[in-house]
């Protein structure tokens, strides 16, 4: 598919090279693949003069000469790369584990047994299942939308391809592990994931991505997810990324009638980070809940843009983003909800929070409302802010010390998101890593006296 | 020697002083009322105490148990003893009840050198805490305040001065929003703290309180500064003539004993 171990530089080059490479089979794929090639080497990468990354400069990451990896070859024997992965790992606490290394299915380091379950590579997939990959490859995600879909399509390595039967609802979790471990240079890793949940299918899926490179590596990673009628899923996202890495994901999740989505995105690594969610509610009665965490300090600018597209009438749809922000950190949320004409009885609410632990964190967050439906219901709201002076104030008068009670108050803020997902042995796990991360935030000593800024509208129109 | 001492305290939000000049003396084992009409600075005297830094301490000096109080962090201070129970208790989304009373109760155990309580000998104590309340057991996995009703809330500041086990304890309006079953509930909770080791201060508009936590001492406070002082019928007076004939140039006065 692509040629080992290759150096690319320029967005040309880059597009070189992917064409450069053994085409791809099946012919349609080939054919898709050429044309995202087109897209990307007509839009390349996105800039700050474009609305959506306005917040966001990519340009540190387009400089950047990568290496397509080659399939691992796994060089090291298997119990050094399960030592490796070990601490992403989610196996013993009995999680179906795919262990994806520079974006190759691993399958010694792997276990999802069962017959319930359709799971294989995605590249073993399209030839196997090729008529339903081709019926919901890159129809989620749109081509055009900015460079880094398109580049993924046209140079994607592998992911998984998870096909959940009608009414069937597996017992055990599924967790896809994308890992990049330490290389000699920069390198380039595209992850695609396909994820179909048929009708009255019911399941708990994560896909964390992680890494230990020294160098800037790229994580460009593509995830696209159907829900039949009256399927439900919990869709966790967890990027852990090595501290020097460069992450963008876009997620591109559609419901059927009365299906229910719920996601939660958590940040904890990476160097420049940026997700795309966007959820399409198709059909009525659809329900979706977007849940994000990040906790961020040095330099880490992590940005969520969340897309809740609600084109049918009387679908739900609730957002609960929060950051905890230190160092020098910066983080963006943007959310835009859409009501298109016809999309009667939408009931959206969108709430994005923000503690700013340290003078010079920078967060911007702005909601953005599009609504051509009458009989709608759209509320949001946004804070940000330096810790409760009040409730330090009220810990510390009752003998808790101001580190101890900044750390109270911190876990209280993030346990207000974890603590609405609904799997109980992730909602453990993330609440662990989530301590461990805000231990490590360097927090303000004393409290600095900042009023928050508080902004709280509402639209509604009845 | 007083237990706490407060000699010309003076203070102030950026350039307006609210107190000025405020003299008091508390003995262990003693209880003293403070009352005034609304904006007489009775909140502020009591955050200033517990350590808000808010308020700028101008001039004079407090001593409590023979330390400087004004140089300890509201933590050290809550450690030495001293318990300020809030006219307006702050909510606390996302931290239950029990959480929050156990990390208050290790927190001040530690400073005094003593070990942590263990999860059974702290549940212990808040339950023989909670049956003096008339509080039910479910309040301690709800978060701090949260929801709360304003009986609850007070009702709970004074739960925390019970697990505390303070040397002194301010509580300021404790009686405000409270029913009068919900009062009588709080004055037994708060009587029952009566001790020869503590001593407590009452901050009230009202002297609807001060019928059940019987006072000592009573000191009237007006535009920052204490006009007068006298015994428990000083209330009662207040009450039947309101602060009004207090007007005039502000007096400083000793404590005088009061006979009607
Ligand atoms: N943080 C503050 N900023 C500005 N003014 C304040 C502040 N706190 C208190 N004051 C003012 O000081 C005066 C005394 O207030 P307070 O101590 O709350 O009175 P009380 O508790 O007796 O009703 C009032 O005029 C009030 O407005
Ligand atoms: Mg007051």
């Amino acid at each position: 598919m692509i040629e080992p171990t290759t150096m690319i530089s320029t967005k040309a080059e880059l597009a070189d090279r992917l064409a450069a490479g053994p085409s791809s089979t099946p012919a349609w794929l080939a054919e898709l693949r050429r044309e995202a090639l087109d897209q990307f080497r007509a839009i390349g990468w996105p800039n700050l003069r474009q609305e959506e990354w306005r917040w966001t400069n990519v340009a540190p990451l387009t400089k950047v000469a990568y290496r397509i990896p080659a399939p691992p070859d796994l060089g090291l024997p298997l119990e050094e790369w399960r030592e490796q992965i070990a601490p992403y790992s989610l196996r013993l606490r009995g999680w179906r584990e795919l262990v994806f290394v520079n974006g190759t299915l691993i399958p010694q380091l792997s276990e999802w047994a069962g017959p319930d379950l359709r799971i294989s590579a995605l590249s073993a997939a399209v030839d196997s299942q090729s008529a339903l990959i081709r019926r919901h490859l890159a129809r989620g995600v749109a081509l055009a939308q900015d460079g880094f879909t398109a580049l993924n399509t046209a140079g994607f390595q592998d992911g998984a391809f998870i096909h959940v039967p009608a009414g069937l609802q597996p017992d055990r979790p599924l967790h896809l592990l994308f890992f990049t471990p330490d290389h000699p240079g920069p390198v380039l890793v595209q992850p695609r994931n396909l994820v179909v949940v048929d009708a009255g299918a019911k399941v708990v899926l994560a896909h964390s991505y992680a890494g230990a490179s020294r160098q800037p590596a790229l994580t460009n990673a593509v995830l696209e997810m159907v829900l039949g009628a009256a399927a439900q899923v919990e869709l966790i996202q967890l990027q852990r990324e090595a501290a020097a890495a460069f992450h963008v994901s876009n997620t591109a999740v559609q419901l059927e009638r009365q299906a229910a989505f719920q996601s939660l995105t958590v940040n904890l690594g990476g160097a420049l980070v940026r997700h795309n969610l966007q959820v399409r509610l198709k059909q009525p009665g659809g329900q979706a809940t977007l849940l994000g965490l990040s906790v961020q300090t040095g330099r880490q600018h992590v940005d969520n843009h969340t897309l809740l597209d609600h084109a049918s009438e009387q679908c739900r749809s609730s957002e609960l983003y929060k950051s905890l922000l230190g160092g020098r950190a910066e983080g963006v949320f943007k959310g835009k909800i859409l009501v298109r004409s016809g999309a009667q009885k939408t009931d959206a609410k969108q709430t994005s929070r923000t503690i700013l632990l340290s003078e010079d964190a920078v967060m911007n967050a702005q909601p953005q409302l599009e609504i051509y439906a009458d009989d709608v219901k759209c509320t949001h709201g946004s804070t940000i802010g330096p810790l409760d002076e009040e409730q330090l104030f009220y810990l510390r008068c009752r003998g808790i010390s101001v580190a101890a009670a900044q750390r109270l108050l911190t876990y209280a803020f993030a346990g207000d998101v974890l603590n609405r997902l609904r799997h109980e042995g992730m909602r453990q796990y993330l609440e662990t890593l989530v301590r461990g991360a805000l231990k490590g935030l360097s927090l303000v000593e004393p409290p600095v006296e900042r009023k928050p800024t508080r902004e709280e509208k509402s639209t509604e129109n009845s | 020697m007083p237990l706490l001492e407060i000699k010309d305290l003076h203070a102030a939000v950026g350039i307006k002083e609210i107190l000025k000049g405020i003299n008091l003396s508390l003995r262990a084992g003693e209880v003293h009322a403070i009352m005034g009409p609304n904006g007489s600075g009775k909140s502020t005297l009591a955050q200033v105490l517990a350590g808000r830094e808010t308020y700028t301490v101008t001039r004079g000096e407090v001593r409590f148990n023979g330390k400087e109080l004004l140089t300890l962090a509201p933590e050290e201070r809550a450690a030495e003893g001293l318990f300020m129970a809030f006219q307006y208790p702050v909510e606390i989304p996302g931290v239950s009840t029990s959480y929050f009373l156990k990390a208050a109760v290790n927190a001040v155990r530690q400073y005094r050198g003593e070990p942590e309580l263990d999860a059974i000998d702290f549940l212990k104590l808040v339950r023989e805490k909670l049956g003096l309340l008339e509080m039910d057991p479910n309040f301690l996995s709800r978060p701090v305040n949260e929801g709360f009703s304003g009986g609850e809330k007070k009702r709970n500041e004074i739960l925390q001065m019970a697990v505390l086990n303070p040397r002194l304890g301010i509580l300021d309006e404790t009686d405000s929003g409270l029913d009068i079953d919900a009062l009588k509930i709080v004055a037994h909770g708060v009587n029952s703290l009566r001790s020869p080791e503590r001593c407590i201060l009452v901050v009230t508009h009202y002297q609807r309180l001060l019928n059940y936590i019987v006072p000592d001492f009573v000191h009237v406070l007006r535009e920052g500064r204490i006009v007068k002082s006298g015994d428990k019928s000083l209330a009662l007076e207040l009450e039947a003539r309101g602060y009004g004939w207090l007007d005039g140039p502000a007096e400083r006065t000793e404590v005088l004993s009061y006979g009607f």
